[in-house]
């Protein structure tokens, strides 16, 4: 239902003045490549060469990001369930190593793995160097995104009235109820993991690069970075982010009950399961990820940084320690405005249908990082704004337009889920737009601001792809810094790097957790 | 936001290099030290295999913000060269530096050179077996043995360009075709070619002086062979710099652009990296080979850049094709 003071004066004050810097300062530039991009002069050639096999490409590409979306979904069902319904010890550790692989960069990650596989299978026939391009990129790609599925689907499993449950336990068995009760529930989570993880994997470039495997991420850079043909390269984006459109906003047409993610309870009891059958099983395949996607990556990467003893993690020490201090900087501020755009488009198109601003960051999230690096170097890079350009207020203009969509996902779903009386009574008692929303609306979706702050923190931090493009000269962020240094620096300097980005990563991660679980608590809510 | 912007300073300069920053950065730093102009250093990656700067550089044409430009290779500048963003200037520095290593319109001037070079895992080549041409690679005992980074990006472009310059495209084309049949690997990167050999992965891989040399100082069992000194040589590939055309020259960008040219900066990387000075009698430290103990491929670089671009379409139906 939709809450009826669209009128309000000040619920359309507050809309515009997020909307025009969003639309000015992100989306303008995005529209003047397109522009710049549809009136070049070689664009007749570049509209040319989209042809047949870049469209098949495009199809092999779907397919295969495809496949990782379908195993990292069914793994955040099983995973989501382990760690959300059943009744086991050391919960809270388990959720949080079960996050790792999203702290690691998803090269670092391929290296690890492919060391990983050198180390188990031997390379005698052509036939294995061949194929494992594909099997590589399926096992990093589900490896890399199943934590954000069961983040997902777990929040969702956990948000299940304990009594629907229970009453369907006494009608049948556990297995009925997880089919015809449990699975049907979280349906709309199981379709936003899918589309969202499906998304993710056909955007990403670093992994298929790394392991030789050609997909449409890597003909554009292909285009871009062998050809520097920029026109084409950026005709070829269009068609990823159209794509991607049309994935989002056929998912958003399915699940317009969604129970998406959010990292409370609302009070609600949680059905958890105590059998032993449940339980056993669920530490089996939690030690099981554990040991496959955390420790054997971490283990290999700590050997590598210690193999010739401590003096290159020291050096590593000495290399990051700078870069630590602006990349948190810049990742908070970052994560702060982008969480605060995401809650406003949220709250106006769950609330009041204005669905302009929500559609804006999801193209904005659709396009390539590179692309939309140089779409902010052709608009910043003039005299007018060039205090902008050559300051880190570039890479905070490009955290926030890569990764809002993610808060305003978050916050939206958590919005869809919020008792909508309690709104419309605040209304009758003629409460003030902004009263309603600091006292009602931001204390009920709480958790979801403080999830999307963490996972857009996660994103800014170990950003490279924007961030490479328009570092400012002469400054040093983390990823930046890890990256440049890596090309051919010594593996076990690089190994100490990585190993030290999640190290700090991890305790960085904890102390928002500890900080929003204190936050949380004085506003009663469950977490 | 703007609050957090970053220091103005009107003694600076700003650099752009696609050379390692662990080889590069030093560098820089020293000539900070003797000049006191602070440098502002944008470096590459290899996640964007050096590329990310050319494509930066390619975007604020219109505004530069780079002043000097560092290459690890000829073939990058000539893109740049191409697309009208240098400005041509001649260095007093270059005169000890044979004209072959410079653009004839004074848009860049090399110095220090790395060659490509094959390097071979010892334990799993005998000294015998170790492939001494580059046209040996095509032989069915490395099937599936030898590897090469992707030949679209990099030192690896330059290679192929270069051999399409020197042995003609017909004989260059049925080299690459046999080494397709004999299931050559293709490597993500140098770096790549070096880990593989390294690990035993392949026998051997074409690669740069400095990847070998880093492989090295890391204590793996490995070998380096100049390819086809009995033959059509070794690929030198200078560093070069450029200055980019913006408004204003500063002479702080032909300071730098002095320094790099020096012997002073071609002795720092010999040490760091064991690359060949082009000045002559600069003092070499151990280990490092002098250009003149090896035979170089005779190559126009100029006219190789251009080779390259007629050629791209080939290399990259050629990487495609299972």
């Amino acid at each position: 239902m939709i809450i009826s003071h669209n009128k309000s004066i000040s619920s359309n004050l507050l809309y515009t003045i997020v909307l025009l810097p969003v639309l000015l300062l992100l989306v303008l530039p995005v529209l003047n490549i397109v522009v710049l991009t549809f009136f070049g002069t070689n664009f007749p050639e570049s509209i040319a060469s989209i042809n047949r096999d870049l469209f098949l490409l495009l199809l092999k590409s779907l397919a295969v990001s495809g496949i990782v979306a379908l195993i990292s979904t069914f793994i955040g069902i099983v995973l989501g369930f382990s760690l959300y319904k059943s009744d086991i010890k050391y919960r809270n550790v388990f959720r949080l190593l079960i996050l790792i692989p999203l702290f690691i960069s998803p090269y670092i990650l391929a290296v690890a793995w492919k060391d990983i596989s050198v180390l188990i299978f031997d390379y005698n026939t052509s036939i294995f160097e061949k194929t494992y391009s594909f099997f590589g990129m399926i096992l990093v790609h589900s490896t890399i995104y199943s934590p954000l599925s069961i983040l997902i689907i777990g929040s969702a499993l956990s948000n299940i009235s304990k009594q629907m449950e229970e009453s369907a336990l006494l009608m049948g068995s556990f297995k009925d109820m997880f089919f015809k009760i449990l699975l049907p529930l979280i349906r709309p989570s199981i379709i936003t993991s899918f589309v969202l993880i499906l998304i993710f994997s056909i955007s990403e470039f670093s992994v298929p690069a790394f392991l030789g495997f050609r997909v449409f991420t890597t003909e554009i850079f292909t285009q871009f970075s062998a050809f520097y043909n920029h026109n084409l390269a950026m005709l070829q984006s269009l068609l990823l982010i159209f794509i991607c459109v049309i994935l989002l906003v056929s998912e958003r047409k399915r699940i317009s009950d969604s129970v998406f993610l959010s990292i409370g309870t609302r009070g609600r009891e949680v059905k958890l399961y105590s059998s032993k059958k449940i339980v056993v099983f669920s530490y089996i395949i939690l030690s099981f990820a554990v040991v496959f996607t955390v420790f054997i990556p971490v283990s290999i990467l700590v050997y590598q940084s210690f193999k010739t003893g401590t003096s290159k993690f020291m050096e590593a020490i000495f290399l990051l320690l700078p870069t630590i201090g602006n990349s948190v900087l810049l990742a908070v501020i970052g994560s702060i405005i982008s969480v605060f755009i995401g809650f406003v488009a949220a709250y106006y198109s769950e609330i009041l249908n204005k669905k302009l601003m929500n559609m804006m960051l999801l193209v904005l999230f659709a396009i390539p990082s590179t692309i939309f690096g140089i779409a902010l170097i052709k608009f910043y890079n003039n005299s007018l704004l060039n205090f902008i350009y050559s300051s880190f207020g570039i890479l905070i203009i490009g955290y926030v337009g890569k990764y809002s969509f993610i808060s305003a996902k978050l916050i939206g779903n958590s919005i869809k889920q919020m008792p909508k009386s309690m709104e419309e009574a605040a209304v009758i008692q003629w409460i003030g737009f902004f009263k309603r929303i600091q006292k009602i609306v931001i204390p009920l979706v709480l958790p979801a601001i403080f999830a999307s702050f963490i996972i857009n923190f996660l994103f800014c931090f170990g950003d490279l792809g924007t961030s490479i493009m328009v570092y400012p000269p002469g400054t040093e962020i983390m990823p930046i810094k890890v990256f440049t240094i890596m090309a051919n620096a010594t593996e076990s300097l690089t190994s100490s790097m990585a190993l030290i980005v999640f190290l700090v990563t991890i305790l960085l991660v904890s102390l928002l957790f500890f900080i929003f679980k204190k936050i949380i608590a004085k506003y009663n809510v469950n977490y | 936001m703007l609050a957090i912007s970053c220091e103005q300073n009107s003694n600076s300069i700003v650099v752009y290099t696609t050379v390692d920053q662990v080889f590069s950065e030093p560098v820089l730093k020293e000539f900070e030290k003797k000049t006191g102009i602070k440098v502002k250093a944008v470096y590459d990656t290899e996640e964007t295999k050096s590329t990310g700067i050319l494509n930066r550089l390619i975007a604020e044409k219109d505004n530069p913000q780079c002043d000097v430009f560092w290459s690890g290779d000829p073939l990058r500048t000539a893109v740049l060269k191409n697309k009208n963003i240098l400005y041509p200037y001649t260095s007093k520095a270059a005169k000890g530096i044979d004209n072959v290593f410079k653009d004839k319109d004074n848009f860049w001037t090399g110095f220090s050179a790395r060659a490509r070079v094959l390097i071979y895992n010892k334990k799993l080549l005998k000294d015998n077996d170790v492939p001494q041409s580059v046209f040996d690679l095509t032989d069915e005992k490395y099937k599936a043995k030898v590897a090469i980074a992707n030949p679209l990006f990099g030192t690896t472009t330059f290679h192929l360009a270069a051999l399409f310059s020197v042995i003609g495209d017909e004989r260059a084309k049925s080299f690459l075709e046999n080494l397709k049949a004999n299931d050559l690997v293709i490597a993500s990167s140098n770096g790549d070619v070096k880990r593989r050999v390294v690990k035993g992965e392949v026998y051997c891989g074409l690669t740069d002086t400095d990847d070998a040399n880093e492989a090295i100082k890391e204590g793996a069992n490995i070998g380096v062979v100049f390819l086809d000194q009995k033959g059509i040589g070794s690929l030198i590939m200078p560093n070069t710099v450029s200055l980019i055309k913006k408004a204003k020259i500063s002479d702080n960008a032909k300071k730098l652009f002095d320094y790099l040219l020096s012997e002073d900066t071609e002795i720092a990387l010999a040490k760091s990296c064991a690359q060949m000075p082009l000045h002559n009698g600069v003092k070499l430290p151990d280990g490092v080979l002098s250009l003149d103990n090896i035979k170089p491929m005779n190559i126009d670089y100029n006219k190789t850049a251009g080779k390259l671009e007629s050629i791209q379409e080939y290399l990259k139906a050629w990487v495609e094709r299972k």
